[in-house]
């Protein structure tokens, strides 16, 4: 459905995007993981063909993007990250109009607007204004206007970006449910936990790198470590540090903060003990202490030394 | 299509918008109330406002109350004031209380004695048109005294032969034939008749119509950065759709809603305020088309040259207001010296708004023909400008 092959982007000397490669199959749900600035907004540009690729390739089913940018726009629906709707405009009257910027025309538009409205469960409040609904609401007619023209792939850029519990479940509930009908999703976020739960694979990118990717499980035997022992102590000594490391079972240690430390394990007990024992002998005194399994947000962690919402 | 598309929503954004239309239809109808109503007095009963002419003459002679008299016949747009001194007359000068002051010289007579003529800033035009006046007043009671000495010579020959003349009966055909002289020159210096004509509503509600013609070029040239600011104008972008269409959308969508303004406010106009706007709807509605025409040009100059709402909205306004202003919106362009009227020839509302005034009392189709071409130009121009700016920065 969507191939990227050694795709770079520049503004001026600024390179943002370094030659990214990957491929989602149709029906796929395929994650974009990444914090903020890493360069998933300038790549989604790029295949919607709101900005042109610097060097490399971006095909969507086959065809060029820089070639047949109206051809392959009308294959994809976008969900950008702001909410790119009209507020005075009712949510009824915002779907038609995107459905017919898509080319459909006035009846089906009316009809598939008020399908898109079931869709996300606002049929009751198509004829008000967008500017009345809640932020968990917009975000929502946010996603309808995308699904208007009935796309082959979805592209949805952080589409849960400060809205209520509430809303965001029923978010991801629909696209799980749009993607189990069938229908290709690119789903970019910083939160690890909605990627882990709509998509069956996974792309990491970071200063326009891609640092990884894979199926869940890929990424999961690529962790360094599978817990995570965190700790809070009283004084750091850098010997300390280095004395973790070498203990048998441990695979990485990374200092969050001046006290905060995390030690990446293999095994539970026996090097948890250790990592107290030593403590002890050091005299480095331990305020809190927890086991936190790893998961993506460990294994970003792992590969850049950041975290993912830096 | 899809540019119509564009153009719908656009109109029907603006639509409702409550402070859009607060400010474009409602504003407007408003002031040509206020403006046609508190000028009505200045402008003299309705029409075009008048020069007023302070005069002083130290010695009453039949000469200077003869041209007094003449300069304040009614047919002319001229408020004469006897000042009791000269004093007084350069005092209603420094308190702009008179446009005009006209000294007369003791015992003047136009063939040796100037009259001295005094104006105001600004009042050049009517300084121009009251020295010509005299001077023809000069010329004519010159050529008409000679006449009468070679009369009365010849009639005192024949007295001298012994026939009958009626010496008081030639002095008094003589007289009425110099005034009757006198009123023919007036056609000569005043203003073309159908500024005269306009009344203060008339002119004000053309004026207005002009002017808030105007704010839809700041209006249209926001409404590109709110579509920019919302990320809309990314994902029209992103939809199977040519800059070149969004453009064109945008512009047609700035020409629609300045259409549907116009209509309401000439509608409104015409029944509520009793405004006349002439007997040809059809010349009206043409030089419209013209001038909205280059409207949604400058609306797309607002956009492609500024970066911002807040931008568009200072330039617009002050743009605005400055054309207005120069292009006879707040004051009638006839007060404005010459070289201010040159300087409004460069502003779209002048010349709609001298359309306007024309075609409301009576014009020709082949006078409009340069209007609407100037008006078509300054579109054209602008819209070519502005499409290079803004595709280049869009795509």
């Amino acid at each position: 459905m969507l191939t990227l092959s050694d795709v770079k982007k520049s503004f001026g000397a600024h390179e943002v995007i370094k030659g990214i490669s990957f491929q989602v199959e149709k029906g796929e749900s395929f994650g974009l993981l990444g914090p903020n600035g890493a360069g998933k907004s300038t790549l989604i540009s790029m295949i919607c063909g709101l900005i042109p690729n610097g060097e490399g390739e971006i095909r969507v089913n086959g065809k060029l993007v820089s070639k047949h940018r109206k051809e392959t726009q009308q294959m994809i629906g976008v969900v950008p990250q702001d909410i790119a709707l009209y507020p005075t405009m009712s949510a009824l009257d915002n779907l038609m109009f995107w459905g017919k910027m898509y080319g459909l025309s006035g009846k089906k538009a009316k009809d598939r607007a008020k399908e898109v409205l079931e869709i996300v469960g606002l049929t009751e409040r198509g004829k008000d204004r967008v500017e009345t609904f809640s932020g968990g609401m917009k975000r929502r007619i946010n996603i309808g206007a995308a699904l208007m023209h009935e796309p082959q792939l979805l592209i949805m850029d952080e589409p849960t970006v400060g809205i209520d519990p509430q809303s965001r479940s029923h978010i991801l509930e629909t696209v799980k449910s749009l993607n189990e009908q069938g229908l290709t999703v690119i789903y970019t976020s910083h939160y690890m936990e909605e990627v882990e739960f709509l998509c069956k694979r996974i792309a990491i990118i970071d200063e326009g790198k891609l640092l990884i990717s894979g199926t869940k499980k890929d990424l999961n035997n690529r962790l360094a470590g599978g817990i995570v022992l965190k700790l809070t102590v009283g004084s750091l000594h850098p010997s300390f540090i280095e004395q973790v490391k070498k203990l048998n079972g441990v695979e990485k240690v990374i200092v969050q903060q001046a006290e905060e430390i995390d030690v990446h394990l293999q095994s539970k007990m026996e090097s948890v003990a250790d990592v107290i024992l030593l403590a002890s002998q050091s005299g480095v005194v331990i305020h809190n202490m927890h086991l936190k399994e790893a998961n993506l947000e460990t294994l970003f962690l792992q590969l850049t030394g950041r975290s993912l919402r830096e | 299509m899809k540019s119509l598309l564009i153009a719908v929503k656009d109109a029907k954004i603006h639509l409702k918008d409550r402070k859009a239309i607060l400010m474009m239809i409602l504003m407007p109808i408003l002031l040509t109330v206020i403006l046609g109503s508190a000028l009505k007095g200045v402008m003299g009963g309705g029409s075009m406002p008048k020069t007023v002419l302070g005069v002083y003459s130290p010695e009453s002679n039949a000469m200077t109350e003869v041209i007094i008299r003449a300069l304040g016949e009614d047919g002319l747009a001229i408020i004469v004031e006897r000042a009791e001194s000269e004093k007084q007359l350069l005092d209603w000068m420094e308190e702009r209380e008179v446009h005009v002051g006209l000294l007369l010289p003791d015992e003047w007579d136009p063939d040796t004695e100037r009259a001295i003529i005094l104006r105001t800033t600004g009042q050049e035009t009517a300084a121009t048109l009251i020295r010509q006046m005299i001077e023809t007043f000069g010329q004519m009671s010159q050529a008409i005294a000679n006449s009468t000495t070679t009369v009365m010579a010849e009639a005192a020959a024949l007295s001298s032969d012994g026939s009958t003349v009626d010496m008081e009966a030639i002095q008094q055909e003589l007289t009425t034939a110099i005034e009757k002289v006198m009123n023919e020159q007036r056609t000569y210096v005043s203003e073309p008749a159908h500024e005269e004509s306009v009344s203060s509503m008339q002119y004000y509600a053309a004026a207005m119509a002009a002017m808030f013609l105007l704010f839809n070029a700041m209006a249209g040239g926001k409404s590109f950065h709110q579509e920019k600011r919302s990320e809309t104008l990314s994902r029209l972008m992103m939809t199977p759709t040519s800059v070149r269409s969004i453009l064109t959308g945008k512009l047609i969508g700035a020409f629609l809603f300045a259409w549907i303004q116009f209509l309401i406010f000439m509608g409104a106009t015409h029944f509520l305020l009793k405004v006349d706007w002439g007997p040809s709807i059809l010349q009206t509605l043409f030089i419209t088309f013209f001038y909205i025409f280059s409207v949604a040009g400058l609306a797309m100059v607002v956009a492609a040259f500024t970066t911002n709402e807040k931008m568009a909205d200072i330039v617009g306004t002050m743009g605005v207001q400055v054309m207005a202003l120069l292009g006879g919106s707040m004051l009638p362009l006839t007060l404005f010296p010459e070289v201010i009227r040159k300087i409004a020839k460069l502003t779209p509302n002048s010349w709609a708004l001298t359309s306007y005034t024309s075609i409301m009392t009576g014009t020709s189709w082949s006078a409009l023909w340069l209007p609407a071409g100037v008006l078509l130009g300054i579109g054209v121009i602008s819209i070519f400008i502005s499409s290079i700016r803004l595709g280049r920065r869009i795509a």
